[in-house]
């Protein structure tokens, strides 16, 4: 059964940003957010706006898509508008609309409002356009592989690999099973959506006590299986190296450095 | 040579040893088989085979090595931090891990990467090899087990048996001499079942010495040399073929059960009038009218509509009257778990209709109404004692009518849900399911469903990974059922040992359920069935002669289609 990821789901596509290397990708993200914040005209953001669009057009992937990401966000859009353009000294200032007594609308404000709410959209459609663009996987090769330096300040990166390895693999399954144990409850007559809070809270006991118990002994087993296989996260080898292509990094460090010097102009 | 001199191990705090006085060797290139009952201690034996425990008695030498004897003994030893360099006890230990591979029973749990190849790699990662050997180890295990191509897979989009493959390649990577395989087939349907053991031999064939620990006496005949574990002791070291034969000492070893307990199990009444089978039986249906559960041209696909769509039933129809028995056959993946749902009205179908059949409609299904036992049920259980986890349903039901069980009526549905799947109340309504045996909690898991009493009973693989004991115990619990008036409908990719019982036998491949065609016993050779041997003459009277058109391993005969001539 497929698995519904809350953000982003990868889009497979063969575009330039879609065969991008994924650390060029992650740097070039980390460089936009940059820029986003280092901008200070609307020019600026325009400018950052149309860099988007740009993008989203040249890895062929449809609006709505970038838009879903969005959903969860909207109460802080909504909040940061709100409390930008909502003022309650209306009456004694000029470019403000009272509504009621000295709550309104204050021009400035809205266009405040407007403009955080714009780079708040640019700045999540970015990550979004990202993992549209990137399969888990390779999102996952790519941090580790940025990584692997610090391994040198004693940073255990293999340990943080491979439990960004195994989480990858555990989570559908354990999604899976969750989903199992809730429809083999609601079979014995279990309900999930009905009471108060406690209710509700109690009824999922019988879902999160099995799944924890199987995840203690998943655990359990997995360990086994590493210990059986002389993990100990030092010492190891790798059969994949991640060389960069000369014309990726190009790419990659070029367009941060453009978009950092846009950030500063503009 | 992989050798134990009388080992024991007590774990920490236990009465009772798991293991005591073991010895027995392997060499390379050969092929034993350990069998042994549930809680037998044959986990216990592969775990310290690649020294993941020590013994608390005795040694086990691995070519010459001996695993640590300065490590806390009982307890799990660990490699370690700095465990690659120098002498010490920790770098025996990883001698003896690259030496000793060990394979256990489900692959879920024993992988670890993202793709195929980074899993076949990361043992030989582990040891820092060098990367063109990394890459020539990687192709060589795929290509044994049959993988080859398979490199950039998801190992969550293969199969159980490629799953299971993938584990035997990660560890045919370390290039061990031995291979300890603990149940490896007890997950897996019957295709998957056929892949593994190819690639056991595959692995054999190179010169490992295997291992094979399983309750199924199927994989017996396949070894040159059979050990038997039973109660922690090696009672067994011998040729199989004079253990086969040896009814009276594998029931006491549990690896088969007494035949008058399957009689208890066969089908007692095949009539197929089922105006007869509305007995006051406790648990059992209530006394209402007896309906016929039917599926009506029934239609589901996941994630319809989008890139991931995936047709997981196709028109599928099915009828099934009160008491009696049918069976679905079909690999994982087939459709079974949607139709189960559907069946018992957890899921609307896109098309068609599902319900028990009235004069003119179709009357639909209510939690209660159809007992759904997944796979592995035990996995569902989560209260404190036995007695609240089998009231959880009945109680729900009360409370959906707005009625409330009063005490007596509760120990009545316990004593009477536990009586059902052959355990004793006071003996068990206690404890915590967590505290029992894994063929126990199956039972208790089974009872939690039997306890809301209802008309139909759905099983979905009821016997994966029991022993003989344990598959009679469940047998005789669907005999009960429908002798007091259930309808039940087992799901299992083992045709061999649900075909005797069931009347009717569907087909369930790619979303398409067929009607197998009626066939007629004939005697008794039932490859995979609870005794896992040739009945006896004499004692072939006792059950429903039946015989397979031949009597090779059960795990053929996925291929070979129905038992019967037809």
């Amino acid at each position: 059964m497929p698995l519904v990821v809350p953000f982003g789901q990868y889009v497979p596509g063969t575009t330039p940003l879609h065969r991008l290397d994924a650390r060029m990708k992650l740097l070039l993200v980390a460089a936009y957010v940059a820029a986003l914040f280092l901008v200070h005209s609307w020019l600026g953001l325009g400018v950052c706006l149309l860099l988007l669009l740009a993008a989203f057009a040249a890895a062929r992937i449809p609006a709505r898509l970038a838009l879903r990401g969005l959903k969860p966000v909207l109460v802080i859009l909504a909040f940061t508008f709100l409390a930008n353009a909502l003022t309650l000294d209306a009456a004694g200032t000029e470019s403000a609309l009272a509504l009621i007594g000295n709550f309104g609308i204050s021009a400035p404000g809205v266009l405040r409002g407007l403009y955080l709410v714009l780079r708040i959209i640019a700045l999540i459609i970015s990550t979004v356009l990202l993992t549209l663009t990137t399969s888990v996987v390779a999102l996952t090769d790519a941090m580790t592989s940025l990584m692997r330096p610090l391994a040198a300040l004693r940073v255990p990166t293999e340990d943080i690999a491979t439990m960004f390895s195994i989480a990858l693999r555990f989570i559908p399954l354990t999604a899976a099973e969750a989903e199992k144990i809730m429809v083999a409850q609601s079979a014995r007559g279990a309900l999930f959506d009905q009471g108060g809070p406690i209710r509700r809270a109690r009824a999922w006991l019988p879902v999160l006590v099995p799944l924890f118990v199987n995840l203690f002994r998943r655990a359990d087993d997995l360990a086994a299986a590493m210990e059986t296989r002389c993990y100990s996260g030092q010492g190891r080898s790798h059969l994949r190296v991640s060389t960069l292509h000369p014309s990726h990094a190009a790419a990659g460090l070029i367009g941060a450095i453009l978009l950092i010097a846009l950030g500063i102009i503009l | 040579m992989l050798a134990f001199n009388q080992v024991g191990l007590t774990y920490p705090g236990a009465a009772a040893p798991a293991l005591e006085g073991v010895g027995f060797t392997l060499s390379a290139g050969e092929h034993v088989v350990l069998l042994g009952a549930n809680g037998s201690g044959k986990s216990t034996l592969a775990q310290l085979a690649n020294a993941l425990l020590l013994p608390t008695s005795g040694q086990i030498e691995v070519d010459g090595l001996i695993a640590g004897e300065r490590a806390g003994a009982g307890e799990r030893a660990g490699a370690g931090p700095g465990s690659g360099s120098g002498p010490g006890p920790g770098a025996v230990i990883r001698q003896i891990r690259t030496l000793v591979g060990v394979i256990a029973q489900d692959p879920d749990n024993q992988i670890i990467s993202t793709t195929v190849l980074d899993e076949v790699a990361f043992g030989p990662e582990n040891l820092g090899l060098p990367r063109p050997e990394l890459a020539r180890r990687c192709a060589q295990a795929l290509a044994m087990v049959g993988l080859a191509g398979f490199e950039e897979r998801d190992p969550n989009s293969l199969s159980g048996g490629e799953k299971q493959r993938l584990v035997i390649a990660g560890i045919l990577a370390m290039q061990p001499t031995y291979l300890i395989l603990d149940e490896p087939t007890s997950m897996l349907d019957g295709r998957g079942r056929q892949e593994v053991v190819a690639a056991i031999a595959a692995a054999r064939a190179r010169g490992c010495g295997i291992l094979h620990i399983t309750h199924e006496m199927e994989y017996a005949r396949a070894a040159e040399r059979a050990l038997v574990l039973a109660e922690g002791r090696l009672v067994y070291d011998g040729a199989p073929a004079g253990l086969l034969t040896d009814q009276e000492h594998l029931e006491q070893w549990g690896l088969a059960c007494a035949p008058q307990l399957l009689t208890a199990a066969s089908p007692i009444e095949r009539q197929a009038d089922t105006g007869a089978a509305t007995s006051a039986g406790a648990p059992g249906p209530s006394a209402e009218p007896a309906l016929s559960l039917v599926l009506q041209d029934v239609s589901y696909a996941y994630s319809a509509g989008t890139s991931f769509a995936h047709q997981a039933l196709r028109d599928a129809s099915l009828t099934v009257e009160p008491g009696s028995y049918s069976l679905i056959c079909g690999d994982n993946g087939a459709g079974k778990s949607t139709l189960l749902r559907i069946a018992a009205g957890l899921l609307q179908p896109d098309h068609g209709r599902a319900g028990f059949a009235a004069a003119e409609s179709l009357i639909p299904v209510r939690p209660g109404d159809v007992g759904l036992v997944f796979q592995h049920p035990e996995a569902q259980l989560f209260a404190q004692s036995v007695a609240e986890d089998i009231l959880f349903g009945p109680r729900n039901l009360a409370t959906a009518r707005g009625q409330r069980l009063d005490g007596s009526a509760e120990q009545t549905i316990v004593t009477e849900a536990l009586a059902a799947v052959g355990l004793d109340a006071q003996g068990f309504a206690g404890r915590s399911p967590f505290s029992l045996s894994g063929g126990e909690m199956r039972r208790v898991a089974i009872a939690t469903v039997l306890a809301m009493q209802p008309r139909f009973l759905l099983l979905d693989e009821p016997t994966a990974g029991l022993d003989a004991r344990g598959r009679a115990a469940i047998h005789s619990m669907i005999a009960q059922q429908r002798a007091a008036g259930a309808g039940v409908v087992v799901v299992s990719h083992d045709l061999a040992e649900f075909a005797a019982h069931a009347e009717q036998i569907y087909r369930l491949s790619a979303g398409e359920l067929r009607a197998e065609p009626a066939c007629e016993p004939t005697e008794a050779t039932i490859p995979n069935s609870p005794t896992g041997l040739r009945p006896q003459p004499g004692q072939a009277q006792a059950q429903t002669p039946v015989e397979a058109q031949s009597p090779g391993p059960g795990l053929l005969s996925e291929q070979g289609g129905p038992p019967c001539p037809s």
